[in-house]
This record gives structure tokens, sequence and C-alpha cells, in this order.
């Protein structure tokens, strides 16, 4: 799974002024450019919300996980409306939630609680990438 | 079921079930016979504030007076300290969610409730809250206000 073609798509939600929003955003740059970045292409949900061929193929082809700031789940949602595979649908306030020391503040910049809780995010997410490379290369060896 | 109130003000609806008494805050109070009320908070103000993300109240048996803070709620947004409308005794509080805090979201009037309050004097108290009409009104005011704000 690291061609172009089988990395795990990571979408972020968009959420503008909210630190939940920014959470989740951060918590996709750390996965895919520091934790995975041989293992995942992170795509903009502007993309999907405007029918983008090259970012709706993505969603497509790929295993997603998706990342959402509040209850409205765009992110998710989006990618089930382009057909996407979503393995695992990320709920920042979730996390929040076991981690109550770690409260967001700031918006274009978070504070390093956010920040804190944008790696604990991004770790979970680098431990489902693991996952389903691992049940890939299992569902391979089954049909070898 | 309850009957409600209900305002539509753009893609949120917000409604006020006609069975229970209201403070300005946002605070229902269901009457449970004798002295007994079930608190919590509006639709409006849990859609106003946000997700919960944590719910803490005052634990059973505490003594409130008037305007003493009886649960502090913290949202995606907001931190609120709710003022207890009524004086009188904590008798009972929602466990449930200090694990899904998020039914006060889903179900504010029946599953998101928060405690039960022993009112001092129910009959004495009730005369100071608002009828459901006389909170319709202050909420669509409030929500008029919020909507001009640029």
């Amino acid at each position: 799974m690291t061609s172009d073609e089988r990395r795990v798509v990571i979408v972020p939600c968009s959420g503008i002024g909210k630190p939940f929003g920014t959470v989740s955003r951060e918590a996709a740059y750390e996965v895919c450019e520091a934790l995975r970045p041989g293992e995942t292409q992170l795509v903009a949900l502007s993309k999907l919300v405007l029918g983008e061929e090259e970012a709706c193929r993505r969603v497509g082809a790929n295993p997603a996980i998706t990342i959402d700031g509040c209850k409205l789940m765009c992110a998710a949602t989006l990618v089930k409306l382009h057909a996407g595979t979503i393995v695992s649908e990320v709920a920042v306030l979730d996390v929040y939630r076991r981690h109550k020391d770690l409260k967001p503040e700031g918006i274009a910049e978070l504070n390093e609680a956010g920040q804190q809780l944008a790696r604990v995010v991004a770790r979970e997410i680098a431990a489902t990438i693991d996952q389903v490379h691992q049940a890939e290369t299992a569902g391979g060896a089954d049909h070898a | 079921m309850p009957d409600y109130l209900e305002t539509t003000v753009g893609k949120f609806t917000f409604r006020v079930p006609t069975d229970r008494f209201y403070s300005a805050d946002g605070v229902w109070l269901q009457p449970q016979g004798g002295n007994q009320v079930r608190v919590g908070v509006t639709d409006y103000l849990q859609q106003h504030s946000g997700d919960l993300a944590f719910v803490s109240t005052k634990p059973r048996g505490t003594r409130l007076v008037l305007e003493e803070e009886f649960a502090a709620l913290e949202t995606i947004k907001v931190n609120l300290s709710l003022p207890s409308p009524v004086a009188g005794t904590l008798v009972e509080v929602n466990e449930a969610l200090g694990t899904a805090p998020e039914r006060v979201n889903q179900d504010p009037y029946r599953e998101g409730w928060l405690v039960v309050i022993e009112a001092a004097n129910w009959d004495v108290e009730r005369t100071r809250l608002l009828d459901p009409d006389a909170y319709f009104a202050v909420m669509r005011s409030q929500v008029e206000a919020e909507i001009r704000q640029p």
C-alpha cells in the first residue's frame, strides 16, 4: 500500500474559526508529513465539496480516515457522498473527552494543549493506518 | 410526549415544551410532584453553546441557594456556569452524562436532564419562573439579538 494508488486518504474537516477544526487539520498534517508520510495522502474537504475529479477519484479508490471537529461530521459525510470507504471516523471531541487536560484554544495558532491534542489524535490515526496495513497484508497472504 | 412551541430561524429550529417552567438563562424545570423538580437546559441554550465535552454537577445532597451554580458545562465553544433557578437541595444527578454528555445535545428535554432539586418551597419558587409562552418570547428575542450581531 505504498504506491500512490494505495495510500490511506486523510480528510480533515474545514471548520473555520473553531479550535477543534484546527486540531483536526493539525492532526492531519502530523500524520501525513511526520508519522506516516509514505503511506497517506491528504485530501482537502473543499475539493470534495467542489467535486474536483482527482480528489473524488482518490477517495473512491483508497481507504479513508476522516477527522471531524464537530458533530456535523462534514468530512465523514462528504467522503460517504463520494462513495469512499471510511476505515475510521475520528471525532476530535471524543479524543478530548479522554484527555480533559488538553483543552484546545486559539484558532490561527493553537495553544500548547491543543497542539498536544492534535499529536494524540495523529498517533491514534497512525495506529489505525498500521492496522489497515496489517489487514491488507493478511488479506494478500490469504489470496497468495 | 409534551407539546412544543417551536420557531425556526435559518437552518436552526428551537423547541420549547409546554409542560415545564423556565429561567431566562435557559434552564428548564419540570415538576415531579411535591417540591421536586427535574432540571436541564433548553434546546436553544444547548444549540447556542455547541457540542458538550463535559458536564459536572454539584454532588447529591448539596444545599443550593438561589442563583448558586448547580452545574457547569464545557462545550467546544464555551464554559457555562448554570445558576440554580430555585433554592433547595440537590437530590439526584444524571450520572449517565459523565460518560455520555452528548445526551444534552441530542435530547435536552428528556435523556439530557441534569439534576433533580427538592425545592425549598416550590409553590413560592415557581412564581419567579417563566411559563413556556414567556420563555419562548425571551428566547426569540435572544435569537433575534444574536442574528443582528455583525
